[in-house]
Protein backbone atom coordinates (compact mmCIF):
# COMPACT_ATOMS: atom_id res chain seq x y z
CA UNK A 1 0.00 0.00 0.00
CA UNK A 2 1.35 3.30 -1.25
CA UNK A 3 0.49 5.83 1.74
CA UNK A 4 0.20 9.57 1.04
CA UNK A 5 0.73 10.51 5.11
CA UNK A 6 -1.21 13.65 6.53
CA UNK A 7 0.52 15.78 9.11
CA UNK A 8 -1.23 14.06 12.19
CA UNK A 9 0.11 10.77 10.68
CA UNK A 10 3.75 12.06 9.90
CA UNK A 11 3.87 13.75 13.51
CA UNK A 12 2.82 10.41 14.78
CA UNK A 13 5.69 8.82 12.52
CA UNK A 14 8.20 11.02 14.05
CA UNK A 15 7.01 10.06 17.85
CA UNK A 16 8.21 6.15 16.89
CA UNK A 17 12.06 7.11 16.08
CA UNK A 18 14.72 6.65 18.91
CA UNK A 19 16.63 9.75 18.39
CA UNK A 20 19.51 10.85 20.32
CA UNK A 21 19.04 14.49 20.62
CA UNK A 22 20.81 17.28 22.72
CA UNK A 23 20.34 20.96 22.94
CA UNK A 24 21.35 23.17 25.31
CA UNK A 25 23.83 20.11 27.06
CA UNK A 26 20.96 18.25 27.87
CA UNK A 27 19.09 14.85 25.98
CA UNK A 28 16.12 15.86 24.83
CA UNK A 29 13.92 13.25 25.64
CA UNK A 30 10.55 14.31 23.52
CA UNK A 31 11.70 15.74 19.94
CA UNK A 32 8.48 15.73 19.06
CA UNK A 33 6.78 18.10 21.59
CA UNK A 34 9.79 20.12 22.22
CA UNK A 35 9.01 23.96 22.18
CA UNK A 36 12.18 24.96 20.23
CA UNK A 37 11.81 22.28 18.03
CA UNK A 38 7.89 21.58 17.21
CA UNK A 39 7.66 24.65 15.25
CA UNK A 40 10.04 23.50 12.98
CA UNK A 41 8.39 19.53 12.82
CA UNK A 42 5.34 21.68 12.23
CA UNK A 43 6.90 23.32 9.24
CA UNK A 44 7.55 19.90 7.75
CA UNK A 45 4.18 18.44 8.48
CA UNK A 46 3.10 21.11 6.27
CA UNK A 47 4.43 19.29 3.22
CA UNK A 48 2.56 16.26 3.96
CA UNK A 49 -1.00 18.49 4.98
CA UNK A 50 -0.40 20.46 1.81
CA UNK A 51 -0.17 17.16 -0.51
CA UNK A 52 -3.87 16.42 0.61
CA UNK A 53 -5.60 19.84 -0.18
CA UNK A 54 -7.53 19.39 -3.05
CA UNK A 55 -6.47 23.75 -4.13
CA UNK A 56 -2.27 22.52 -3.65
CA UNK A 57 -1.93 19.12 -4.64
CA UNK A 58 -1.40 19.46 -8.58
CA UNK A 59 1.68 20.88 -7.30
CA UNK A 60 2.29 19.15 -3.90
CA UNK A 61 1.92 15.52 -5.72
CA UNK A 62 3.52 13.88 -8.92
CA UNK A 63 3.43 10.22 -10.56
CA UNK A 64 5.86 7.62 -9.36
CA UNK A 65 7.54 7.01 -12.37
CA UNK A 66 8.18 3.41 -10.42
CA UNK A 67 5.12 2.17 -9.48
CA UNK A 68 2.77 4.70 -11.10
CA UNK A 69 1.38 5.84 -7.41
CA UNK A 70 0.17 9.37 -6.73
CA UNK A 71 3.10 10.24 -4.12
CA UNK A 72 4.62 13.22 -2.25
CA UNK A 73 6.60 15.23 -4.64
CA UNK A 74 9.35 15.58 -2.15
CA UNK A 75 10.18 11.92 -2.88
CA UNK A 76 9.85 12.30 -6.62
CA UNK A 77 12.57 11.49 -9.73
CA UNK A 78 12.21 14.48 -11.72
CA UNK A 79 10.34 12.99 -15.60
CA UNK A 80 10.38 16.08 -17.04
CA UNK A 81 11.14 19.72 -17.61
CA UNK A 82 7.18 20.53 -16.09
CA UNK A 83 8.44 18.39 -13.50
CA UNK A 84 11.03 20.41 -12.39
CA UNK A 85 9.00 23.53 -13.14
CA UNK A 86 6.46 22.48 -10.05
CA UNK A 87 9.22 21.84 -8.02
CA UNK A 88 10.31 25.36 -8.32
CA UNK A 89 6.23 26.07 -7.82
CA UNK A 90 6.43 23.95 -4.51
CA UNK A 91 8.91 25.53 -2.94
CA UNK A 92 7.49 28.85 -3.61
CA UNK A 93 3.94 28.00 -2.51
CA UNK A 94 4.87 26.25 1.21
CA UNK A 95 7.72 29.39 1.49
CA UNK A 96 4.58 31.58 1.20
CA UNK A 97 2.62 29.35 3.68
CA UNK A 98 5.26 28.90 6.66
CA UNK A 99 7.85 31.75 6.46
CA UNK A 100 10.56 29.67 7.25
CA UNK A 101 12.44 26.81 6.24
CA UNK A 102 10.59 23.53 5.57
CA UNK A 103 13.73 21.15 5.39
CA UNK A 104 12.08 18.52 3.34
CA UNK A 105 13.65 19.74 -0.41
CA UNK A 106 17.25 18.70 0.34
CA UNK A 107 16.17 15.02 0.51
CA UNK A 108 14.61 15.11 -2.36
CA UNK A 109 17.59 17.07 -3.90
CA UNK A 110 19.64 14.16 -2.80
CA UNK A 111 17.35 11.65 -4.33
CA UNK A 112 17.62 12.94 -8.06
CA UNK A 113 21.53 13.94 -7.46
CA UNK A 114 21.47 10.05 -6.64
CA UNK A 115 19.44 8.60 -9.24
CA UNK A 116 21.75 10.43 -11.73
CA UNK A 117 25.07 9.30 -10.51
CA UNK A 118 24.21 5.64 -9.53
CA UNK A 119 22.95 5.51 -13.29
CA UNK A 120 26.40 6.86 -14.25
CA UNK A 121 28.82 5.48 -12.01
CA UNK A 122 27.08 1.58 -12.92
CA UNK A 123 27.60 2.64 -16.64
CA UNK A 124 31.46 3.04 -15.62
CA UNK A 125 32.29 0.18 -13.62
CA UNK A 126 29.38 -2.52 -13.70
CA UNK A 127 28.48 -2.08 -10.11
CA UNK A 128 24.83 -2.28 -8.96
CA UNK A 129 24.34 1.50 -7.12
CA UNK A 130 20.84 2.54 -9.45
CA UNK A 131 19.40 -0.96 -8.72
CA UNK A 132 20.30 -0.59 -5.12
CA UNK A 133 19.70 2.91 -5.34
CA UNK A 134 16.00 2.44 -6.22
CA UNK A 135 14.92 -0.31 -4.45
CA UNK A 136 15.77 2.16 -1.46
CA UNK A 137 13.46 4.92 -3.10
CA UNK A 138 11.06 2.53 -4.02
CA UNK A 139 10.92 2.46 0.25
CA UNK A 140 11.07 5.92 0.59
CA UNK A 141 8.37 6.68 -1.50
CA UNK A 142 6.19 3.82 -0.19
CA UNK A 143 6.37 5.30 3.23
CA UNK A 144 5.72 8.70 2.09
CA UNK A 145 9.26 9.92 4.37
CA UNK A 146 11.25 12.76 4.84
CA UNK A 147 14.87 12.21 4.19
CA UNK A 148 17.53 14.35 5.30
CA UNK A 149 19.93 15.31 2.75
CA UNK A 150 23.42 15.02 4.38
CA UNK A 151 26.57 16.99 2.36
CA UNK A 152 28.41 19.14 4.43
CA UNK A 153 31.64 18.22 6.15
CA UNK A 154 33.23 20.30 8.79
CA UNK A 155 35.88 20.31 6.44
CA UNK A 156 38.77 21.15 9.33
CA UNK A 157 41.22 23.13 7.52
CA UNK A 158 40.14 24.42 4.31
CA UNK A 159 43.35 24.37 2.21
CA UNK A 160 43.80 20.37 2.98
CA UNK A 161 42.06 17.91 1.46
CA UNK A 162 40.39 14.94 3.44
CA UNK A 163 43.18 13.26 3.28
CA UNK A 164 45.54 15.22 4.72
CA UNK A 165 43.37 16.84 7.76
CA UNK A 166 44.96 16.21 11.68
CA UNK A 167 41.80 14.48 12.32
CA UNK A 168 40.43 12.03 10.01
CA UNK A 169 36.83 12.42 11.30
CA UNK A 170 36.61 16.21 10.01
CA UNK A 171 35.04 14.59 6.26
CA UNK A 172 32.86 11.28 6.56
CA UNK A 173 34.87 8.04 5.88
CA UNK A 174 35.17 4.59 5.92
CA UNK A 175 36.92 2.75 8.78
CA UNK A 176 35.91 -0.64 8.63
CA UNK A 177 34.81 -3.03 5.63
CA UNK A 178 32.73 -5.96 6.60
CA UNK A 179 31.43 -9.03 4.25
CA UNK A 180 27.83 -7.21 5.48
CA UNK A 181 28.30 -3.50 5.26
CA UNK A 182 30.87 -0.99 6.31
CA UNK A 183 31.04 0.94 9.41
CA UNK A 184 31.74 5.11 9.04
CA UNK A 185 32.54 8.02 10.87
CA UNK A 186 32.76 11.89 10.81
CA UNK A 187 29.64 14.51 11.17
CA UNK A 188 27.75 16.40 8.74
CA UNK A 189 27.21 20.05 9.95
CA UNK A 190 24.04 22.29 9.63
CA UNK A 191 21.40 20.06 8.76
CA UNK A 192 18.55 21.18 8.18
CA UNK A 193 15.22 19.64 9.47
CA UNK A 194 17.55 16.48 11.23
CA UNK A 195 15.46 15.70 13.88
CA UNK A 196 12.37 15.82 11.79
CA UNK A 197 13.80 13.21 9.02
CA UNK A 198 13.32 9.66 8.79
CA UNK A 199 16.32 8.89 6.81
CA UNK A 200 19.55 10.71 6.21
CA UNK A 201 21.14 10.54 3.02
CA UNK A 202 25.57 10.84 3.38
CA UNK A 203 27.15 12.15 0.30
CA UNK A 204 30.77 13.27 -0.40
CA UNK A 205 30.79 17.33 0.20
CA UNK A 206 33.62 18.38 -2.21
CA UNK A 207 35.50 16.75 -5.29
CA UNK A 208 37.54 13.45 -4.09
CA UNK A 209 40.89 12.96 -5.37
CA UNK A 210 42.24 9.20 -5.26
CA UNK A 211 43.89 9.58 -2.18
CA UNK A 212 40.59 10.34 -0.52
CA UNK A 213 39.35 7.20 -1.86
CA UNK A 214 37.58 6.40 1.59
CA UNK A 215 35.76 9.49 2.07
CA UNK A 216 34.53 8.82 -1.47
CA UNK A 217 31.30 7.39 -0.39
CA UNK A 218 27.23 7.55 -0.18
CA UNK A 219 24.51 6.01 1.73
CA UNK A 220 21.19 6.08 3.78
CA UNK A 221 20.55 5.07 7.00
CA UNK A 222 17.19 5.45 9.20
CA UNK A 223 18.06 8.44 11.16
CA UNK A 224 17.68 6.60 14.43
CA UNK A 225 20.19 3.84 13.90
CA UNK A 226 23.26 3.23 16.44
CA UNK A 227 25.70 5.68 17.19
CA UNK A 228 24.20 8.72 15.23
CA UNK A 229 23.59 11.84 18.20
CA UNK A 230 22.19 15.21 16.94
CA UNK A 231 23.51 18.62 18.26
CA UNK A 232 20.93 21.18 17.85
CA UNK A 233 21.64 24.66 16.63
CA UNK A 234 21.21 28.19 18.51
CA UNK A 235 19.30 30.70 16.81
CA UNK A 236 18.55 34.11 17.05
CA UNK A 237 15.84 34.76 19.74
CA UNK A 238 14.98 31.03 19.82
CA UNK A 239 14.36 30.70 24.08
CA UNK A 240 11.33 33.29 23.22
CA UNK A 241 9.81 30.10 21.69
CA UNK A 242 9.59 28.79 25.46
CA UNK A 243 7.81 31.53 26.44
CA UNK A 244 4.19 30.34 25.71
CA UNK A 245 1.97 31.25 22.51
CA UNK A 246 3.20 35.05 22.69
CA UNK A 247 3.09 37.48 19.41
CA UNK A 248 6.36 37.96 21.01
CA UNK A 249 7.82 34.57 18.57
CA UNK A 250 6.52 36.36 15.46
CA UNK A 251 5.60 33.64 13.78
CA UNK A 252 2.94 31.91 15.57
CA UNK A 253 3.13 28.28 13.85
CA UNK A 254 6.72 27.77 11.99
CA UNK A 255 10.00 27.59 12.01
CA UNK A 256 13.20 25.48 11.12
CA UNK A 257 15.91 24.30 12.55
CA UNK A 258 19.75 22.53 12.19
CA UNK A 259 21.89 20.42 13.89
CA UNK A 260 25.43 18.92 13.69
CA UNK A 261 25.01 15.21 13.45
CA UNK A 262 27.80 12.78 14.51
CA UNK A 263 28.63 9.40 13.57
CA UNK A 264 30.31 7.73 15.82
CA UNK A 265 31.63 3.81 14.05
CA UNK A 266 27.85 3.86 12.56
CA UNK A 267 27.31 0.37 10.65
CA UNK A 268 25.45 0.89 7.23
CA UNK A 269 24.51 -2.68 5.38
CA UNK A 270 25.69 -2.56 1.60
CA UNK A 271 21.78 -2.40 0.14
CA UNK A 272 22.41 1.12 1.50
CA UNK A 273 25.63 1.86 0.02
CA UNK A 274 24.92 4.10 -3.34
CA UNK A 275 28.75 5.19 -3.97
CA UNK A 276 32.17 3.42 -2.19
CA UNK A 277 35.46 4.79 -3.17
CA UNK A 278 34.28 6.04 -6.65
CA UNK A 279 36.09 8.96 -6.27
CA UNK A 280 36.14 9.83 -9.70
CA UNK A 281 32.26 10.67 -9.53
CA UNK A 282 32.57 12.56 -6.22
CA UNK A 283 32.45 15.59 -8.71
CA UNK A 284 29.52 14.46 -10.46
CA UNK A 285 26.97 13.91 -7.54
CA UNK A 286 28.32 17.19 -5.60
CA UNK A 287 27.46 19.57 -8.73
CA UNK A 288 24.06 17.84 -9.39
CA UNK A 289 22.59 17.84 -6.16
CA UNK A 290 24.12 21.37 -6.06
CA UNK A 291 22.62 22.29 -8.69
CA UNK A 292 18.94 20.80 -7.58
CA UNK A 293 19.47 22.57 -4.10
CA UNK A 294 20.26 26.02 -5.45
CA UNK A 295 17.38 25.35 -7.74
CA UNK A 296 15.03 24.37 -4.15
CA UNK A 297 16.02 28.34 -2.91
CA UNK A 298 12.16 29.35 -4.71
CA UNK A 299 11.47 29.14 -0.91
CA UNK A 300 13.07 32.29 -0.68
CA UNK A 301 10.43 33.95 -3.08
CA UNK A 302 7.42 32.82 -0.85
CA UNK A 303 9.31 33.52 1.97
CA UNK A 304 10.00 36.72 0.44
CA UNK A 305 6.05 37.27 -0.06
CA UNK A 306 5.12 37.17 3.05
CA UNK A 307 7.66 39.65 4.17
CA UNK A 308 6.56 41.93 0.91
CA UNK A 309 2.67 41.74 2.62
CA UNK A 310 4.25 41.95 6.18
CA UNK A 311 5.56 45.59 4.52
CA UNK A 312 2.62 46.75 3.01
CA UNK A 313 0.44 45.66 6.21
CA UNK A 314 2.33 48.08 8.37
CA UNK A 315 3.26 50.49 5.93
CA UNK A 316 -0.90 50.66 6.29
CA UNK A 317 -1.02 50.67 9.66
CA UNK A 318 1.23 53.23 9.89
CA UNK A 319 -0.53 55.68 7.69
CA UNK A 320 2.50 55.57 5.43
CA UNK A 321 1.53 53.53 2.78
CA UNK A 322 0.19 56.30 0.62
CA UNK A 323 4.23 57.77 0.42
CA UNK A 324 5.32 57.98 -2.85
CA UNK A 325 9.05 56.35 -1.79
CA UNK A 326 7.03 54.17 0.34
CA UNK A 327 5.32 52.48 -2.38
CA UNK A 328 8.28 52.65 -4.47
CA UNK A 329 10.01 50.48 -1.85
CA UNK A 330 7.07 47.88 -2.09
CA UNK A 331 7.77 48.17 -5.44
CA UNK A 332 11.63 47.04 -5.20
CA UNK A 333 10.99 44.38 -2.70
CA UNK A 334 8.21 42.86 -5.48
CA UNK A 335 11.53 43.55 -8.24
CA UNK A 336 13.63 41.55 -6.26
CA UNK A 337 11.42 39.18 -5.37
CA UNK A 338 9.99 38.44 -8.67
CA UNK A 339 13.65 38.68 -10.10
CA UNK A 340 14.73 35.24 -7.90
CA UNK A 341 11.08 33.49 -9.31
CA UNK A 342 12.25 33.88 -12.80
CA UNK A 343 16.10 32.32 -11.79
CA UNK A 344 14.26 29.57 -10.27
CA UNK A 345 11.77 29.03 -13.09
CA UNK A 346 14.44 29.55 -15.88
CA UNK A 347 16.67 26.73 -14.53
CA UNK A 348 13.84 24.53 -14.67
CA UNK A 349 12.29 25.31 -17.62
CA UNK A 350 16.10 24.98 -19.36
CA UNK A 351 16.08 21.46 -17.27
CA UNK A 352 17.08 18.54 -19.77
CA UNK A 353 17.28 14.63 -19.65
CA UNK A 354 19.94 12.40 -17.80
CA UNK A 355 21.25 9.11 -19.84
CA UNK A 356 19.15 7.72 -16.96
CA UNK A 357 15.86 9.12 -17.44
CA UNK A 358 15.94 11.81 -14.46
CA UNK A 359 15.47 15.30 -15.24
CA UNK A 360 18.49 18.14 -14.48
CA UNK A 361 17.65 21.84 -13.99
CA UNK A 362 19.94 23.95 -16.11
CA UNK A 363 23.56 23.77 -14.17
CA UNK A 364 24.30 27.33 -15.11
CA UNK A 365 21.12 29.00 -14.36
CA UNK A 366 20.71 27.41 -11.52
CA UNK A 367 23.95 28.83 -10.13
CA UNK A 368 22.97 32.10 -11.33
CA UNK A 369 19.40 32.05 -9.56
CA UNK A 370 21.15 31.10 -6.26
CA UNK A 371 23.89 33.80 -6.78
CA UNK A 372 20.97 35.91 -6.56
CA UNK A 373 19.60 34.53 -3.74
CA UNK A 374 22.83 35.37 -1.81
CA UNK A 375 22.08 39.11 -2.41
CA UNK A 376 18.31 39.80 -2.65
CA UNK A 377 16.43 38.84 0.54
CA UNK A 378 19.23 40.86 2.74
CA UNK A 379 17.91 43.77 0.36
CA UNK A 380 14.52 42.94 1.02
CA UNK A 381 14.94 42.72 4.40
CA UNK A 382 16.91 45.55 4.59
CA UNK A 383 13.54 47.50 2.81
CA UNK A 384 10.93 45.61 4.93
CA UNK A 385 13.22 47.23 8.05
CA UNK A 386 13.32 50.62 6.77
CA UNK A 387 9.32 50.41 6.15
CA UNK A 388 8.71 49.10 9.79
CA UNK A 389 11.02 51.74 11.50
CA UNK A 390 12.55 51.47 14.61
CA UNK A 391 9.95 50.27 16.60
CA UNK A 392 10.26 46.89 14.99
CA UNK A 393 13.41 46.57 17.80
CA UNK A 394 12.49 48.69 20.63
CA UNK A 395 9.04 47.79 21.30
CA UNK A 396 7.96 46.60 24.70
CA UNK A 397 6.77 42.58 24.98
CA UNK A 398 3.30 40.63 24.10
CA UNK A 399 3.75 40.64 28.26
CA UNK A 400 4.10 44.08 29.14
CA UNK A 401 0.66 44.93 26.48
CA UNK A 402 -0.90 42.75 28.64
CA UNK A 403 0.35 44.18 31.72
CA UNK A 404 -2.76 45.19 34.61
CA UNK A 405 0.25 47.98 35.01
CA UNK A 406 2.12 49.30 32.08
CA UNK A 407 -0.57 47.68 29.07
CA UNK A 408 -2.69 50.60 28.92
CA UNK A 409 0.66 52.92 28.54
CA UNK A 410 1.64 50.70 26.06
CA UNK A 411 -2.01 50.33 24.14
CA UNK A 412 -2.29 54.27 24.16
CA UNK A 413 1.41 54.95 22.73
CA UNK A 414 2.04 52.83 20.13
CA UNK A 415 -1.66 53.34 18.66
CA UNK A 416 -1.61 54.39 15.16
CA UNK A 417 -5.32 54.61 14.14
CA UNK A 418 -8.72 54.39 15.44
CA UNK A 419 -9.27 50.91 13.37
CA UNK A 420 -6.06 49.14 13.69
CA UNK A 421 -5.63 47.62 17.27
CA UNK A 422 -2.26 48.22 19.10
CA UNK A 423 -1.52 44.52 18.84
CA UNK A 424 -2.10 44.08 15.05
CA UNK A 425 0.54 47.07 14.98
CA UNK A 426 2.90 44.99 17.32
CA UNK A 427 2.30 41.25 15.87
CA UNK A 428 3.28 42.60 12.30
CA UNK A 429 5.96 43.94 13.62
CA UNK A 430 7.02 40.84 15.33
CA UNK A 431 6.35 38.87 11.81
CA UNK A 432 9.38 41.37 10.09
CA UNK A 433 11.37 41.31 12.92
CA UNK A 434 11.41 37.24 13.16
CA UNK A 435 12.03 36.72 9.10
CA UNK A 436 14.79 39.42 9.05
CA UNK A 437 17.03 39.00 12.68
CA UNK A 438 15.05 36.13 14.51
CA UNK A 439 14.59 32.41 14.29
CA UNK A 440 13.87 32.59 10.42
CA UNK A 441 16.48 35.17 9.54
CA UNK A 442 18.36 31.87 10.07
CA UNK A 443 16.47 30.50 6.81
CA UNK A 444 16.24 34.11 4.97
CA UNK A 445 19.19 35.58 5.36
CA UNK A 446 22.31 33.19 6.13
CA UNK A 447 21.19 30.26 4.82
CA UNK A 448 20.46 31.87 2.12
CA UNK A 449 23.77 33.23 1.79
CA UNK A 450 25.69 29.39 2.83
CA UNK A 451 22.80 27.13 2.18
CA UNK A 452 23.60 25.03 -0.74
CA UNK A 453 27.18 26.67 -1.19
CA UNK A 454 28.53 30.47 -0.39
CA UNK A 455 28.53 32.46 -3.10
CA UNK A 456 31.76 32.06 -4.30
CA UNK A 457 30.20 28.46 -4.81
CA UNK A 458 28.46 29.71 -7.32
CA UNK A 459 30.95 32.29 -8.76
CA UNK A 460 33.34 29.37 -9.77
CA UNK A 461 30.38 27.37 -11.07
CA UNK A 462 29.35 30.41 -13.56
CA UNK A 463 32.89 30.61 -14.42
CA UNK A 464 33.34 27.09 -15.31
CA UNK A 465 29.88 26.84 -16.83
CA UNK A 466 29.65 30.11 -19.53
CA UNK A 467 30.82 29.43 -22.81
CA UNK A 468 33.22 32.56 -23.04
CA UNK A 469 34.60 31.31 -26.50
CA UNK A 470 31.42 31.80 -27.50
CA UNK A 471 31.03 35.64 -26.09
CA UNK A 472 34.24 36.46 -27.51
CA UNK A 473 33.52 35.24 -31.19
CA UNK A 474 30.61 37.25 -31.27
CA UNK A 475 32.38 40.40 -30.03
CA UNK A 476 35.05 39.74 -32.38
CA UNK A 477 32.97 39.19 -35.34
CA UNK A 478 31.39 42.63 -35.23
CA UNK A 479 34.14 44.95 -34.54
CA UNK A 480 35.90 42.98 -37.61
CA UNK A 481 38.47 41.41 -35.91
CA UNK A 482 37.15 37.99 -37.41
CA UNK A 483 35.53 37.31 -40.46
CA UNK A 484 31.76 35.85 -39.37
CA UNK A 485 28.70 35.31 -41.88
CA UNK A 486 27.29 38.29 -40.77
CA UNK A 487 24.70 39.75 -43.29
CA UNK A 488 26.89 42.58 -45.49
CA UNK B 1 -31.29 20.99 -17.45
CA UNK B 2 -34.48 19.16 -16.26
CA UNK B 3 -34.90 15.99 -14.12
CA UNK B 4 -36.79 13.17 -14.25
CA UNK B 5 -40.37 14.67 -12.84
CA UNK B 6 -39.19 17.77 -15.36
CA UNK B 7 -38.24 20.25 -12.51
CA UNK B 8 -34.80 22.06 -12.97
CA UNK B 9 -32.09 19.24 -11.86
CA UNK B 10 -28.81 19.57 -10.14
CA UNK B 11 -25.55 19.93 -11.84
CA UNK B 12 -22.57 17.98 -10.35
CA UNK B 13 -19.27 19.88 -11.20
CA UNK B 14 -16.24 17.93 -10.45
CA UNK B 15 -13.40 20.68 -9.25
CA UNK B 16 -10.09 20.62 -10.05
CA UNK B 17 -7.34 23.49 -8.77
CA UNK B 18 -3.91 24.37 -9.99
CA UNK B 19 -1.41 24.23 -7.39
CA UNK B 20 -1.65 27.83 -6.30
CA UNK B 21 1.99 29.02 -6.41
CA UNK B 22 0.83 32.37 -6.89
CA UNK B 23 -2.59 32.93 -7.45
CA UNK B 24 -4.01 36.42 -8.75
CA UNK B 25 -7.12 36.04 -6.85
CA UNK B 26 -8.30 33.38 -3.71
CA UNK B 27 -9.51 30.40 -6.08
CA UNK B 28 -11.01 28.59 -3.15
CA UNK B 29 -13.21 31.59 -1.99
CA UNK B 30 -14.57 31.68 -5.51
CA UNK B 31 -15.14 28.22 -5.72
CA UNK B 32 -17.25 29.13 -2.23
CA UNK B 33 -18.87 31.89 -3.83
CA UNK B 34 -19.96 29.94 -6.99
CA UNK B 35 -21.46 27.63 -4.68
CA UNK B 36 -23.25 30.13 -2.72
CA UNK B 37 -24.96 31.69 -5.54
CA UNK B 38 -25.89 28.62 -7.02
CA UNK B 39 -27.14 26.97 -4.08
CA UNK B 40 -28.54 23.88 -4.49
CA UNK B 41 -28.99 23.96 -8.06
CA UNK B 42 -25.42 22.69 -8.47
CA UNK B 43 -23.11 20.03 -6.14
CA UNK B 44 -19.55 20.17 -5.84
CA UNK B 45 -18.18 16.39 -6.65
CA UNK B 46 -14.62 14.85 -6.56
CA UNK B 47 -13.12 15.58 -9.89
CA UNK B 48 -13.08 11.61 -10.34
CA UNK B 49 -16.94 11.16 -9.72
CA UNK B 50 -18.36 9.56 -12.82
CA UNK B 51 -21.34 11.00 -11.92
CA UNK B 52 -19.61 14.91 -12.66
CA UNK B 53 -21.43 16.55 -15.55
CA UNK B 54 -18.23 18.42 -16.18
CA UNK B 55 -14.72 19.57 -14.52
CA UNK B 56 -14.47 23.12 -13.04
CA UNK B 57 -10.61 23.67 -13.61
CA UNK B 58 -9.70 26.43 -11.47
CA UNK B 59 -5.97 28.03 -12.42
CA UNK B 60 -4.90 31.10 -10.06
CA UNK B 61 -3.14 32.47 -13.33
CA UNK B 62 -3.21 32.42 -16.71
CA UNK B 63 -0.23 30.08 -17.12
CA UNK B 64 -2.81 27.61 -16.20
CA UNK B 65 -0.20 24.69 -15.53
CA UNK B 66 -2.22 22.44 -13.70
CA UNK B 67 -2.23 18.68 -15.25
CA UNK B 68 -5.19 18.80 -17.30
CA UNK B 69 -4.07 15.73 -18.88
CA UNK B 70 -4.98 13.31 -15.89
CA UNK B 71 -8.45 14.75 -15.57
CA UNK B 72 -11.40 12.23 -16.93
CA UNK B 73 -12.36 12.99 -20.25
CA UNK B 74 -15.21 15.39 -19.42
CA UNK B 75 -16.51 18.76 -20.77
CA UNK B 76 -14.36 21.47 -18.84
CA UNK B 77 -14.67 25.23 -17.93
CA UNK B 78 -11.73 26.74 -16.55
CA UNK B 79 -11.87 29.50 -14.59
CA UNK B 80 -8.53 31.64 -14.31
CA UNK B 81 -9.46 35.12 -13.20
CA UNK B 82 -12.28 36.79 -11.79
CA UNK B 83 -14.11 37.85 -15.25
CA UNK B 84 -13.95 34.01 -16.06
CA UNK B 85 -15.36 33.34 -12.98
CA UNK B 86 -18.55 35.67 -13.41
CA UNK B 87 -18.91 34.36 -16.53
CA UNK B 88 -18.90 30.73 -15.66
CA UNK B 89 -21.06 31.77 -13.09
CA UNK B 90 -23.45 33.20 -15.42
CA UNK B 91 -23.83 30.87 -17.80
CA UNK B 92 -24.36 28.19 -15.21
CA UNK B 93 -26.98 29.99 -13.42
CA UNK B 94 -28.58 30.17 -16.98
CA UNK B 95 -28.18 26.53 -17.04
CA UNK B 96 -29.80 25.60 -14.05
CA UNK B 97 -32.58 27.63 -14.66
CA UNK B 98 -33.58 26.40 -17.54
Amino acid sequence: MNKLMNAKEYEESLRKLKLKVYMFGKRVENVVDDPIIRPSMKAVAATYEYAHKPEHEDIMTATSHLTGKKINRFTHIHQSVEDLVKKSKMGRLLGSQTACCFQRCVGMDALNALSITTHAIDEKYGTEYNKRFLKYLGYVQENDLTCDGAMTDPKGNRSLSPAKQFDPDLFMHVVEERPDGIVVSGAKAHQTGAVNSHEIIVMPTITMREEDRDYAISFALPSDAEGITYIMGRQSCDTRKLEGMTFDRGNMFYGGHEALVVFDKVFVPWERVFMYKEYDFSTMLVEHFAAYHRQSYACKVGVGDVLIGAAQTIAEYNGAERASHVKDKIIEMNHLNETLFCGCIACAAEGHREPGGTYQNDLLLANVHKQNVTRFPYEIARIAQDIAGGLMVTCPSAADLASPEVGKWVEKYYRTRDDVPTEHRLRILRLIENITMGTAAVGYLTESMHGAGSPQAQRIMIARLVNMKHKQKAAKELCGIEKGDQVS
Amino acid sequence: MRDRKGRPGKLKAGIKYCGGCRPEFDRVAVVKELREALGEAIEMVRMDDEEADFILVVTGCKTACVDVESLPLKAKKYISSLSDARRVMEELANKTKT
